[in-house]
Parts: C-alpha cells; structure tokens; sequence
C-alpha cells in the first residue's frame, strides 16, 4: 500500500489517480473540514448502495452549494481520481457505489427548493430534494411532481434524473426525462453550464434529454427546473382479482390496446399476495392466481367511465372479482400492499434479488410463465410485482444466502431472465438503469456501434471516465477488474430496504 | 452552391455508389424540388436500404461531399443556409412499416413513411401519433423528427420527442447506431434519440423509429371562444389549462390569425375538446363557464378550421416561433400584434407550452431582419427566445435562424465534432451554424 493512500483501494485500479493525504486537505481547504469525510470508518455508510454491489470510496463530501460542487470536482480533476455523484444512496444498479474508488459527491445537503412557480407549473430545486419532500412542498398550489418510483420518501430529484426514474404513474404521465425542463450542471473540470431552461423550447440539441437518465457519468446536476402537474379532481382505484395469471396479463394488454390510459396498472402474483396479505390486508385473496391494481385519475366524469370500461374488460377476461376503493382510506390500504411488497417478502425467505426488465405488453404472458420456469429450474422460488402497463418486470428471486452457491444461482436465473426480456423485444432495465449491475449486459441489446454512438456523448460533455467510471459502458481500461470485485461482492448480503 | 463539387468528383462519387444504388434512384438533373435556400444540389439519391445510405454517406464523407438529408421536404425552409449542398439523400424510398403490434401501441418505421400514411394505418386500429404539424401529404416521419415539426396538439401531447421510444440513424461515416428500443420505458444507455429530434439532420440520418402511441379520442369537437382583450383571452386560456379538461389543443389566436381560419376578426381561443364523451360534456360546460366570466363567447365550429390554422404555417413568407413562459403569452401576444401591425402579423400561441408562432410579411419599409430583431428584442424583454421557422435567403444572410448562443453551445459543438468531423451532414444549418 502506498503511504500516501488513505485506504486500501490499490492504486490506480481503474487506470486513474488515487487520493493522497494531500488530495484530502486540498478537499478539506475548498470545502470547509465539515464538509469532508476520509477515514475508513466514516466511508463504511458510503460503500454499498440499495444493491449487492460494493465499493469503497476514498472520500466522501458533502457540498452546499454549486462552487462547492465544482471546487470538489476540480480538486478531484488535478489529482486524476474518479468523481462518483450519489443521492440517498437507493438505487437499485450499483450506481452510487464507488467501484474503483475515488471521491464520492454527495448531493444530499443540496436540498433546497429554490423557486416555485405556480403559475407556470415548475420549480427550481436542488439535487438532493426527496421526491415527495417536494410533491408535499407544492400540494398548497394543489400541485405535485409525477414521477413516483417506491422509494419517494428517501430518493433525490438529482438521482431520479441520473436513474430517469419512473414510479407506477409514469404509465400516463411519463418519466423523470418527461418531466425535467433544463439543469445547471458541473462539468468534469469544474465549469458550470446551463442546459435546457425553464421555457419549454430552448434553441439547440437537447442535452437536457440526453443527459436525464446518463447514470451520473457524464455530469452533476446542481440545480433542477422540474415540471408540476395539477392534481387530478377525481382519482379511482380498482383491485381486479383473478385466479389465472395469464388472463390478468391479458387484461393488462385489453386495457392498454382499448385506449383507457390508467394512470397506474399494477400485477402481483400468488407469491407477493402470499408475503402482503397476511401483514397489510389490503384485501389480495391468498387463492388468486394475481391482482391487477388499477388507478385511473383525471375529471370525475372521465374517470368514472375508464373505471366502468375497465371492469368490463377485466371481466370479460375472467376476473372473478372486481372492487372499487370506496374511500381514501381503502384506496391506501390496496396501495399500500402494492409499496410493501417487496419488503415483504421477507417473512417468506431471508433474501431477494430484485430484477428490472421490460417486454412488449403482450408479451407479458408468456414471458411471465418462462419466468416461473426459469427460477423453477434454478431451484429458487419467484415473487413478480410490476408495472404491468408499461411491461416494465420485477421479479424477485427469493433464497436464503446461508444455502450454499445459492448466489451463483440466483444471478445466473436473472441473467436468464434478462436474455429472455431481450429475446422478447424488450430491454434489460426500465428503471433501475445499467449501472455496474448489468454492465456486462448491455452489449445484449446495443452493438459496438450503438455504443460508439454513446460514447461519443460522454466526449461532448467531456467527462472523459472522470465520472462515475466503470458504470453503464464496459469500456474503461481498467473496469476488466471491477467484474471480479463484483464477485466478491456478490459474497455480502442481499436484501434490505429494496423499492421498486 | 452546386459548383462546390467538381463534375470529376461527382463522376467518381456516382460510380463508388452506383452499384448498390441502381442508377434509376440517382438524378443529376431536375433537382428543384430540392432546393434549399436558393440552393440546388448537384446529385440526388433515393437509398432504398440502411446499407445504401451508409453507402452513400460513407462515401461522401470520404469524398468531402455535403449532404443534406430530406424526407416531404414540407419543412426545409428551417434552419441556416447550408455551407454546402452537393447531394440531397431523399429518404422517401425508406417507406416501410417495419411493425405495428396494435396492442402494443407501438410502432417500427422507416423514416421515409409519410406522416398521412402512418396516420392512415394506425387510424384503422383505433390509433394515432399524437403529433399534428402542419404537413402536407408528403411530409415523411423522418422530417418531423429532424424538424421537430408540433402543431395545436402540443398542448396535451407535448412534441414528438415524447413520443419517440427509439431510432436507427447513419452517422457521417457510414456507420449505422440505435438507441431506445420498442418498449415504451426503457432506461439502457443515453437516450441518443432526444438529440435527434430538431437536429436538421446534423448529426445523422435517422432511417428508422419506433414511437408509442396514442388513442384516437372517441369523441373529438372543435369550439372557438372570441373575446374583445387579449387579456381576458389569456386568463381563459390559463383557467381552461388550470382545470385539467378533456383538452387536446388550446390555442391562441391573433385577430388578424382568427380572421384567416375563423372569419372572426377577434382575439380567439381555438380549442379541441377530445376523450370519453362525459369528460368532453363536462369540459364543454366548464369551458362556457370560464369563457363568459371574460366576457367571451364560445361556439362549436368544424374541425376543417384545423386546416386553414395549418395552412397560416405551410410555406410562409416570414416564420417565428417564440419560446416565453406561460403566464407571458398573452402580454408577449398583445405588444406583438401591435408592434407588427404593418407585417400583417398573425399569431397563434400553445399557451399551455409558452409556444408562440408568428407569420409575417416583411414589406419594403419593414424587411425581414429588422422583424425578427424586433420580435427578438420584444421576447427577449420576457426572457425568452425566438427562432426563424421559415424566411428568404436573403434574411437568412442577415439574421441568425436561432439567435444568441448559449453556455452549452461548447457542448454542441464537441457533440457536433464528434459525430461528424468533416462536416458533411447539413453543414451550417443548425445553432451556431454547426
């Protein structure tokens, strides 16, 4: 170990710098001491993110401001070492976790709420705003901002935009990339620049769509301009109960093609019910073979004829059941069956391993049953609750780490699972974005030459592999590494507080 | 500036590509319907392919040739003047529907289709792309993504970069890329094809997308409201917006733009009201409401007043296109339809999205350049920004088509750079003359 390193990161692993004792003080003067953490104990909270994956950063800081920001990333610049943007640290692919070490930004004391205007439906915010933190903020202007991934009481509007986060209602209203206006940014030497704006149309190529969704490698946002959307007048929540999958599944493709355009169209299968019910009693039978979840949400008008439609169509496919929330407070508790899922799984089996992939509508059957097989033929047992309008997938491996070489076959069943959304048509992530956990997928559904393309990007915004290096594209020299780490990793526990 | 390319050079450059391109899609003569700015190209292709307009672009670039990709050529008035233009690549040979799942609501093309087929076919499964610029029938999907071409629709379904879900482009070299994909959420890898939309064709040649789709609404009326103020028609307008009504375009109208597409000579809101029946009943009734407490008048008109909305926008002489917030519509619309009297300026605003759209006629006291500095001096008040949507070449030499640069503009040109180091797609066309 050199003696100047601070941990035990070998040095230059990724083909970068590493951070010296100087690096820190040099953080330490641009910042304020407060500001800086580096010794290993204080970086332990930093290591790991809502996934398997884990990571030591070198050092941690915690700025308050946009020149803090930039100062933090230049020092970062002249000492040649990774920067590694994080939010509240939730995502769900690995891509807050400082894989080949370097400073990690933490963007949580950025948490202001700098603008609303009610008027013109946005706000100015900064990254480390929570998601309902600023749903709640504007509810006075009867306002709300739309895309609601599970986690919206612990994730940040800076990690929303670099996952391109969705949620259940981004069926109708689209994701984070639907609702982002324009950034300020700290590009990777420190320059501050502004992207898109707060008018709609801002001459020029639209770097604000490209950026939202990037992973955080190639730029940190500092400042957000996010859409609001007026709250609906009337909101209907349906739970259709059905003892066969299949038919729910071709429901979900009945509603879609019928043009009802639900705000939000959840599944969860026999498995999920079996771990809510019992705990939540949101009313799921235990016996059926799967529950759609239906809001509907706009005029008291419209909504009341989509919610009439859906129940036909849910019938006509077999549902055996059909009930509308008949109050608030019965609408909370079938929604809070559907958030409480996946944490509950853990009264059936110590551990699960989220999946996040996406196939046409209709494919959705089919998929769903080979889905089953797979796991089935992986000896592991497999809980689905998902974004079934968008076909968005998230099956949940259940096992019991203790069991021996049961994580080679847990990540073996989701890497199939994953060829088969491929094979579908689809895509290997909807939501959780590529991160370091499918790095080595990617190269399944985009050439060399569309990653050229990508890649031609990161030279734009010239990040180089400064930011968050090793995530989403296998290129960097030194990644080859990061596989093995990986490795090791997979060794640590599963589970804990998962939202999808 | 058909001189740029050497007739020997040309010679050549038809023989590297002709085999693969059968020499009954290549035109040397004729070339008219091509002209961009006053400016005809010396060749014209019609790839048939992916693999010839990788062809066909690899070996322009490798021949220092510039090429300008064109669908239904409806909106090749924007943009500056190309620096060179030795070949037109015609798209309109790429006319394929590659797949449409109805179910789905998905659907794979080339980007040679043309917007009134496509419409055409989804229409038949109780389907649309939600997007209505103004278009003629040989507009091609291409052409609306590289012109991000909206119309009134803009209001309820934003442009087609909302909808847009995945593309296969050509880059300059020949080298072919895709991003997105077929499924209507998808976050694996940058979403490339967001700077496709309204790039002019500078970055690549988009030769097929895929787009998500919306329903047809099923029932779908056309009102008009008149008020004596632009102001009371603005606060209508933001009420109507406020109350989340079953509305699909909300539009405001200049007196002198309600007298072409409406015969009324009167500040209007043009509005469509679409979706279930009850939800269109009760946003009519809301409507009336909100329109008489600003002393307005709302009656139900034809649809086929879209038509003669869009055709203020098809081939004008002077097209602006102001981008200001909202709540400034109205107040910009005002000083604008005052300041432009002599222009016979009609104006048309998406309230809802701060669009405002301006069709002038310069005049011999009032030419084209001092027009757009006046419109960009007036929005620039409100903080905002304005482009020329369509002008003669002579104001092109004079005015910037996009006006000032901004802090990301760096970022633009490395993009640029990146993708197309010799410049040979569209050259000079886009911001900063990229």
């Amino acid at each position: 170990m050199n003696s100047s390193t601070i941990n035990s990161f070998p040095s230059g692993a990724s083909g970068h710098g590493t951070v010296t004792r100087q690096c820190v003080r040099d953080l330490r003067r641009a910042l304020g001491r407060e500001r800086v953490l580096a010794t290993p104990e204080e970086l332990i909270a930093y290591e790991y993110d809502g996934t398997i994956e884990r990571g030591k950063p070198q050092a941690v800081v915690f700025p308050e401001t946009t020149a803090q920001v930039a100062a933090a990333v230049r020092v970062a610049r002249r000492f040649d070492v990774p920067v590694i943007p994080r939010g509240a640290g939730t995502g769900l692919s690995g891509g807050a976790v400082a894989t080949v070490g370097g400073v990690v930004v933490a963007l949580t004391r950025m948490k202001r709420i700098l603008e609303v205007d009610p008027e013109n439906r946005f706000a100015v915010v900064e990254p480390g705003v929570v998601n309902l933190d600023l749903s709640r903020a504007v509810a006075s202007h009867g306002l709300y901002y739309a895309p609601d991934p599970s986690s919206q009481r612990a994730c940040t509007i800076g990690g929303n935009v670099a996952e391109n986060a969705g949620g259940p209602h981004c069926l109708a209203y689209g994701a984070t990339t639907n609702h982002v206006l324009g950034m300020e940014i700290v590009l990777s030497d420190g320059e501050i620049v502004q992207i898109g704006g707060r008018s709609r149309d801002v001459p020029g190529y639209d770097l604000t769509g490209a950026f939202v969704g990037s992973e955080g490698t190639l730029a940190i946002a500092t400042k957000i301009v996010v859409r609001l959307m007026r709250m609906p007048e009337s909101t209907r929540t349906l739970l259709a109960i059905f003892d066969v999958l299949d038919d729910a599944s071709n429901a979900v493709s009945s509603i879609i093609g019928d043009g009802m355009l639900p705000s939000a169209l959840e599944m969860m299968d026999r498995n999920i019910i079996a771990a809510v019910e019992p705990v939540i009693h949101s009313g799921f039978p235990l016996d059926a073979g799967a529950v759609l979840l239906i809001e509907v949400d706009g005029l008291d008008e419209a909504t009341r004829e989509q919610a009439a439609e859906i129940e036909r169509i849910c019938t006509r496919h077999g549902a055996r059941e059909v009930r509308l929330a008949v109050d608030p407070p019965d609408r909370e508790r079938l929604w809070a069956g559907r958030k409480t899922s996946i944490s509950a799984l853990g009264r059936l089996y110590p551990n699960y391993y989220v999946l996040d992939g996406v196939v046409p509508r209709t494919r959705l059957p089919g998929v769903l049953r080979q889905t089953y097989a797979i796991a089935d033929a992986h000896g592991l047992a497999v809980a689905n609750v998902f974004h079934a309008g968008d076909g968005n997938l998230h099956p949940n491996l259940l096992f019991d780490e203790r069991e021996a070489g049961v994580l080679t076959r847990v990540l073996d069943a989701g890497a199939e699972i994953m060829r088969l959304c491929v094979a579908a048509g689809g895509s290997i992530t909807g939501e959780h974005g590529v991160g370091l956990e499918k790095r080595d997928f990617i190269g399944w559904i985009f050439s060399e030459s569309d990653l050229a393309a990508m890649a031609k990007l990161k030279t734009a915004f010239a990040a180089g592999d400064r930011y968050n290096p090793c995530k989403v594209f296998p290129t960097h020299r030194g990644c080859g590494e990061v596989t093995s780490a990986r490795a090791q990793a997979t060794a640590a526990a599963v589970g804990g507080d998962v939202y999808v | 500036m058909s001189s740029v390319a050497a007739a020997p050079a040309l010679e050549e450059f038809i023989d590297a590509v002709c085999p693969p391109i059968e020499r009954n899609r290549v035109r040397t003569a004729g070339l008219a319907s091509f002209e961009i700015d006053g400016d005809r190209p010396d060749i014209a292709l019609w790839p048939a392919t992916l693999d010839e307009v990788a062809r066909i672009l690899s070996e322009a670039d490798e021949a220092r040739l510039a090429v300008v990709p064109l669908g239904g050529t409806s909106h090749a008035a924007l943009g500056n003047i190309p620096e060179g233009y030795d070949v037109a690549l015609s798209t309109t040979r790429l006319d394929a529907v590659l797949e449409h799942e109805p179910a789905d609501m998905t659907v794979s093309v080339q980007a040679g289709v043309t917007l009134a087929s496509l419409q055409r076919l989804l229409a038949g499964h109780g389907q649309t792309l939600p997007v209505d610029a103004p278009s003629t029938d040989a507009s091609t999907v291409g052409g609306l993504i590289s012109s991000n071409a909206q119309g009134p629709l803009r209001h309820a379904f934003g442009t087609v970069r909302d909808w847009l879900i995945g593309t296969t482009v050509v880059h300059a070299d020949g080298t072919v890329s895709k991003s997105g994909g077929r499924v209507v959420k998808n976050v694996a890898g940058y979403d490339m094809h967001k700077l496709y939309v309204g790039s002019l064709g500078t970055l690549g040649v988009v030769t097929e997308a895929t787009f998500k789709l919306a329903p047809t609404p099923r029932v779908d009326q056309t009102l008009v409201a008149r008020f004596d103020s632009p102001g009371d028609a603005g606060r209508a307008a933001h009420q109507a917006h406020d109350r989340s009504l079953a509305v699909h375009s909300l539009e405001l109208l200049s007196p002198a733009a309600a007298q072409h597409a409406l015969q009324i000579p009167l500040w209007c809101l043009l509005v469509r009201s679409a979706g279930l029946p009850g939800a269109v009943d009760r946003s009519i009734r809301d409507l009336n409401t909100i329109v008489l407490e600003h002393r307005g008048k709302l009656d139900s008109v034809d649809a086929i007043c879209w038509s003669a909305w869009a055709a203020m926008f098809l081939d004008p002489p002077l097209a602006l296109r102001a981008s200001v917030l909202p709540s400034q519509v109205a107040a910009v619309l005002e000083v604008m339809d005052r300041s432009f009297a002599g222009a016979a300026a009609r104006a048309s605003a998406t309230v809802s999205a701060g669009l405002i759209r301006l069709r002038l006629e310069p005049t011999r006291e009032e030419r084209g350049p001092a027009l757009i500095q006046r419109a960009r001096d007036i929005v620039a008040r409100f903080g905002g920004s304005v482009i020329v949507e369509a002008a003669p070449v002579s104001v092109k030499h004079a005015a910037d088509v996009f006006g000032e640069l901004r802090s990301d503009f760096a970022i633009m040109r490395r993009l640029k750079q990146e993708c197309d180091p010799r410049r040979t797609l569209s050259p000079g066309r886009f911001v900063g003359r990229l």
